[in-house]
């Protein structure tokens, strides 16, 4: 007990020293250092969190709305973890609470990391960015999860740069993630091109 | 749909955002050069420092190449170099800020060539969040990369992912 206290101490210590988390006001700065002793002491990576803090500093967020930012991403970050493995890298775990914050379920992120070797970081990236670009949660898990086993990052971040330029060509987001699927040889999905990947692709027209 | 201007904007844009890296032998085989050539500091040669030029400005010489060429490889844990771009004509001060400078404007101040602002970063394997600050007070997303869906303190940031030796 007592030496638990003592590394409470030296940790509270070390993150009060960090000149970065001066930045805060007193108030929020002791919610923030708190938080990543929490994270730090179970293991999870502190400087995502620090951050996330010194983000809402710059942008002149309230303290309150930079301490709850900062606890949800703790939080997140746990559930990453939990889902991918205790030995995750702090990239592969940060890329993995985007991707649950798109939408995919812990157990894509755990179907994922069974299907590809490490590092998972663009895999998870790609899917996060993909649902950013409008792709639903649903049809971009399944296509990041045909190609994880197989495909390399630069064929992820081609493949997701393809759907970006047929979306901002305006192809729906769905329909351009299942056509440019299809024509890597994955099905999935219910539309036609997905349905028969001998078909060439259509390419979007401008609107 | 561009006009012939804005055609050429976009492509230097465009070129502008090809990553370069640098390989992180460089240093080593640089000071490794100047190395096998230098003499001991107590006893001074000058006739083996003039000599020692055409090294120095070779070795300047293949760091500009390095600098300049896109690089596509990178070791896992190294940091490669980005180039991170904004067209911003009416601006008069662009600053990069994200998770790669702890979110301070004065880390990362971007240079401007007729209102396109660019400023190169080094970054290891991982994903970032970032944005533009427009004139010290203006927040913008990056146009060119994927956005942020977390903006949690109301303003738009976007997110880049530098990938490590994937499969």
């Amino acid at each position: 007990m007592m030496l638990a206290a003592l590394l409470l101490v030296v940790q509270v210590g070390v993150a009060a020293q960090d000149p970065r988390l001066e930045r805060l006001d007193p108030e929020t700065r002791s919610v923030v250092v708190w938080v990543v002793d929490s994270a730090r002491a179970v293991g999870l990576p502190s400087e995502p969190l620090i951050q996330r803090a010194l983000e809402g500093a710059t942008k002149g967020a309230a303290g309150p709305r930079i301490a709850a930012a900062v606890r949800r991403l703790a939080t997140d970050l746990g559930t990453a973890r939990t889902a991918l493995s205790q030995r995750t890298s702090a990239p592969e775990l940060e890329a993995g609470v985007a991707a649950l914050r798109a939408g995919a379920s812990p157990e894509v992120l755990t179907r994922l990391r069974d299907a590809r070797r490490p590092p998972l970081t663009m895999a998870l990236a790609v899917l996060a960015d993909l649902v950013a670009s409008g792709v639903p949660a649903d049809s971009a898990s399944a296509v990041v999860l045909a190609m994880a086993p197989t495909a390399r990052d630069a064929d992820l971040v081609e493949f997701r740069k393809a759907v970006e330029r047929d979306i901002s060509l305006g192809a729906p987001p769905g329909a351009s993630a299942a056509v440019r699927a299809a024509n890597t040889g994955i099905r999935f999905g219910t539309s036609d091109a997905a349905q028969n990947p001998s078909q060439p692709p259509r390419p979007p027209s401008r609107p | 749909m561009f006009d012939r201007d804005d055609d050429i904007v976009e492509r230097v844009v465009r070129q502008l955002r090809q990553p370069v890296s640098i390989d992180p032998a460089l240093d080593a085989r640089v000071m490794a050069e100047i190395a096998s050539d230098a003499a001991p500091l107590a006893t001074p040669r000058p006739r083996f420092q003039l000599r020692r030029w055409p090294w120095l400005a070779a070795a300047a010489a293949l760091g500009a190449v390095l600098i300049a060429k896109p690089w596509s490889g990178g070791s896992d844990g190294a940091a490669n170099a980005f180039q991170f771009v904004l067209v911003a004509p009416q601006a008069a001060s662009v600053s990069l800020v994200g998770d790669f400078n702890d979110w301070d404007p004065a880390r990362s101040p971007m240079q401007t060539a007729q209102g396109v602002w660019a400023t190169t970063v080094p970054l290891p394997p991982g994903r970032y969040r970032y944005a533009f600050l427009v004139n010290g007070v203006e927040w913008r997303a990056d146009p060119g990369a994927p956005r942020a869906r977390d903006d949690e303190f109301g303003t738009p940031s976007s997110v880049i992912t530098v990938g490590g030796t994937g499969s």
